[in-house]
């Protein structure tokens, strides 16, 4: 029964991932921009909407679950679930329906509710069923399946490609959702007391309140950078031939499968690297992977001649990046939270975390698009930003143990 | 790319930072490409390079992988340390050829001011089985050196070795990470050409980890040998990993694969704990 809790987790959180990293990211600009017929600035504003309304939901979600016990209730939470999947389900299929601006904002607005209660509650579910020895281990196995699907299949970034795959996926989840929420099945029972003996996370266990709530919030901090850069970054890349058609929509398929492997090996390497060392390594090595990364874009992009094709190189470094904050980001609300307060802490770590540093730098790397600013011109200051964050996180983290010693008295 | 050609393509860019009339360097690496035109040095990676008969590029080329057609004319130096040149009738090079390791054709109507070659691979009439002597010099010296740990750094060695045995997912998840990452920060570097003097310290410096891993493997199986001295054990465990490596690399994919991992498992147990300084724990967590 354990076991199955397991596999239960990894198909909700693998599923629910693949269908954000596809049909919510990409699906929702091709929606706005070619099936709608917005301009870029338009679809732009309407994520950026869309990524604060989506944070706003999960916060209050997050907080009304500890406060009424459904973050220790896992029947209310598959409930809730069942109920996020039929609307998800339902935005699914009216999507290639909605052909103006106005339905599409409403469009827009629920799909951040269904989102934004989905938040707390998928990501809560960690502490039902994932004892904390094997967090980074599954959170590696939700990551790479996600992003090994996405890379695979669909080849075409459409809408009309997307909807029938998700719809495929949610009409079977929807009848399991109903039975597992509904029904008195002693496997639930079994999971539903599980929280008791894993529920406190590993990096609050004996540690001061004030001193969590600080971890917290610059773990929070870190992870919306993250976000940011990957986002930013990506939209652009995407967006420009050579680049695209020779890694993620290559039309050879060993590319994306390489593409594929690539996120698994990443999201391996990052779960035995969370699950040994910790978060402040995993950071490290995020941070100095993105740096890395967006220097090997940056000098390709200002010597190589157009047009010539990039090495896969680069998009092994970019996917490694990615596998490896998203294994993270997985693993490390659970692990920053107790039954108690986890609603609240998944809600504001994955709403800001998440959803509002890739919504807002989507929407920037619109405009940025919109007003005509070079590739080159665009990543440098993506670069920029990767650099500074490389050097300044492990500065801030010497620099904080140095004046813990000062504190201590050991200056002599 | 191909991870053979990168200490080609260092060795290239070495060559191409000691020659003062060059500024710009040019690498193909993929596909079929006709050059006829270009400024700075030329360098053939895994691609097919032709100079058509009615173009004159300047040189120096470098050849380090796939294949150079010379039609037209060279007006620089060409150095071929591996893959294949061809040298057609009529073609031109007016500097010198030379020829290092890999297939060289010269067609006898072509024209080439210099011609010279540098055997490095111990071929044609050396004595049989000289093939062999890079390997067993490496052995020696890992024995030399395992041997001299193990004397004078027991602690180092063994809590290389226990890393090694005791946490292999982790090992080989650091080194293979440092690796590909070590190995690409060192290639962009080498790109910039001034920072060619630091890439040769850091493949020295990662060389010497290998080795270190290697020993520490070595150590590892002296341990279950019944032999009481350290040193003599550590020596005749790194004698037996050799042996059993190379009978491994034998077989086809697996048998690299395991290599590659023994090889990057090791590396990782000599990072994580410090080259052996501090024995490695991973964080506690509750069960």
């Amino acid at each position: 029964m354990v076991a199955a809790g397991y596999v239960f987790y990894v198909a909700v959180l693998a599923a629910g991932y693949y269908y954000n990293l596809t049909f919510v990211q990409l699906g929702i600009i091709d929606l706005g921009t070619r099936l709608v017929g917005s301009t870029a600035s338009q679809v732009s504003g309407a994520m950026a909407g869309f990524a604060v309304a989506a944070l706003v939901v999960a916060v209050v979600a997050g907080r009304m679950m500890d406060r009424v016990g459904w973050s220790s209730h896992l029947r209310v939470k598959l409930r809730i679930l069942f109920f996020v999947v039929v609307g998800q389900t339902l935005l699914t299929v009216t999507a290639p329906l909605v052909g103006t601006p106005a339905p599409f904002i409403v469009w827009v607005l629920v799909c951040s509710v269904t989102l934004g209660v989905g938040m707390p509650v998928t990501f809560s579910l960690m502490i039902d069923f994932i004892p904390i020895r094997h967090r980074g281990g599954i959170a590696a196995v939700v990551a790479g399946l996600a992003f090994f699907a996405a890379a695979v299949y669909p080849l075409q970034w459409r809408l009309e490609e997307f909807a029938p795959v998700m719809s495929a996926l949610m009409a079977p989840a929807v009848v399991v959702m109903a039975v597992l929420a509904f029904r008195r099945l002693r496997m639930v029972e079994v999971w539903s007391r599980q929280h008791e003996r894993f529920g406190v996370g590993r990096f609050v266990r004996g540690a001061e309140p004030r001193a969590i709530r600080f971890a917290f919030w610059i773990s929070v901090v870190l992870m919306f950078s993250v976000f940011f850069i990957d986002s930013l970054g990506f939209l652009r890349i995407i967006d420009t031939p050579v680049f695209i058609y020779t890694s993620w929509q290559s039309p050879e398929l060993g590319v994306r499968l390489f593409i594929g492997a690539s996120h698994v090996l990443g999201a391996a390497m990052a779960g035995v690297l969370y699950t040994v060392f910790g978060r402040r390594w995993l950071f490290l090595w995020i941070l100095g992977l993105f740096a890395f990364t967006h220097l090997l874009y940056t000098f390709q992009l200002g010597t190589a001649p157009s047009g010539i094709e990039p090495p896969l190189s680069l998009p092994f470094f970019y996917v490694l990046a990615v596998s490896f904050y998203t294994t993270l980001n997985f693993a490390l609300w659970p692990d920053m939270s107790t039954p108690a307060n986890i609603g609240i802490r998944t809600g504001l770590g994955v709403g800001i975390a998440g959803w509002l540093a890739s919504f807002l730098s989507t929407s920037l790397a619109l405009y940025s698009r919109d007003i005509g600013l070079s590739l080159l011109e665009h990543l440098r200051y993506v670069n920029a930003l990767a650099l500074l964050l490389a050097v300044g996180y492990p500065v801030a983290i010497y620099l904080r143990r140095m004046r813990r010693l000062v504190r201590a008295g050991s200056v002599s | 790319m191909s991870l053979t050609l990168i200490p080609l393509l260092i060795a290239a860019l070495l060559l191409t930072s000691g020659d003062p009339g060059v500024d710009t360097v040019q690498l193909i690496m993929f596909g079929e490409h006709e050059v006829t035109e270009h400024v700075g040095a030329l360098i053939v990676g895994d691609s097919t390079v032709t100079i058509p008969s009615d173009a004159r590029v300047p040189g120096p080329v470098y050849v380090i992988g796939g294949e150079l057609r010379v039609a037209g004319e060279v007006a620089g130096d060409v150095t071929q340390l591996a893959g294949t040149v061809r040298v057609e009738a009529g073609a031109a090079i007016v500097g010198e050829l030379q020829h290092v390791a890999g297939t060289l054709t010269v067609d006898s109507d072509a024209v080439i001011g210099l011609r010279t070659s540098l055997d490095l691979t111990g071929s044609g009439s050396a004595a049989p089985g000289s093939g062999l002597l890079p390997g067993l010099s490496l052995t020696v010296l890992l024995v030399g050196v395992g041997y001299l740990l193990a004397w004078r750094r027991p602690i180092a060695l063994a809590n290389v070795s226990t890393a090694a045995r005791a946490h292999p997912v982790v090992t080989l998840t650091v080194g293979a990470l440092a690796f590909l990452t070590v190995i690409s920060i060192l290639v962009f570097m080498a790109f910039t050409l001034v920072l060619i003097p630091i890439t040769v310290l850091g493949l020295i410096a990662g060389l010497l980890t290998l080795g270190y891993g290697l020993i520490g493997w070595g150590h590892l199986i002296g341990t279950f040998l019944a032999i009481r001295r350290r040193g003599s054990a550590t020596a005749l465990g790194v004698v037996v990993l050799v042996a059993v490596l190379s009978l491994v690399s034998l077989v086809p994919v697996v048998g690299d694969l395991v290599v590659a991992a023994l090889i990057l498992s090791g590396v990782g147990a000599v990072l994580v704990t410090y080259y052996g300084v501090a024995a490695f724990r991973p964080e506690p967590l509750p069960d």
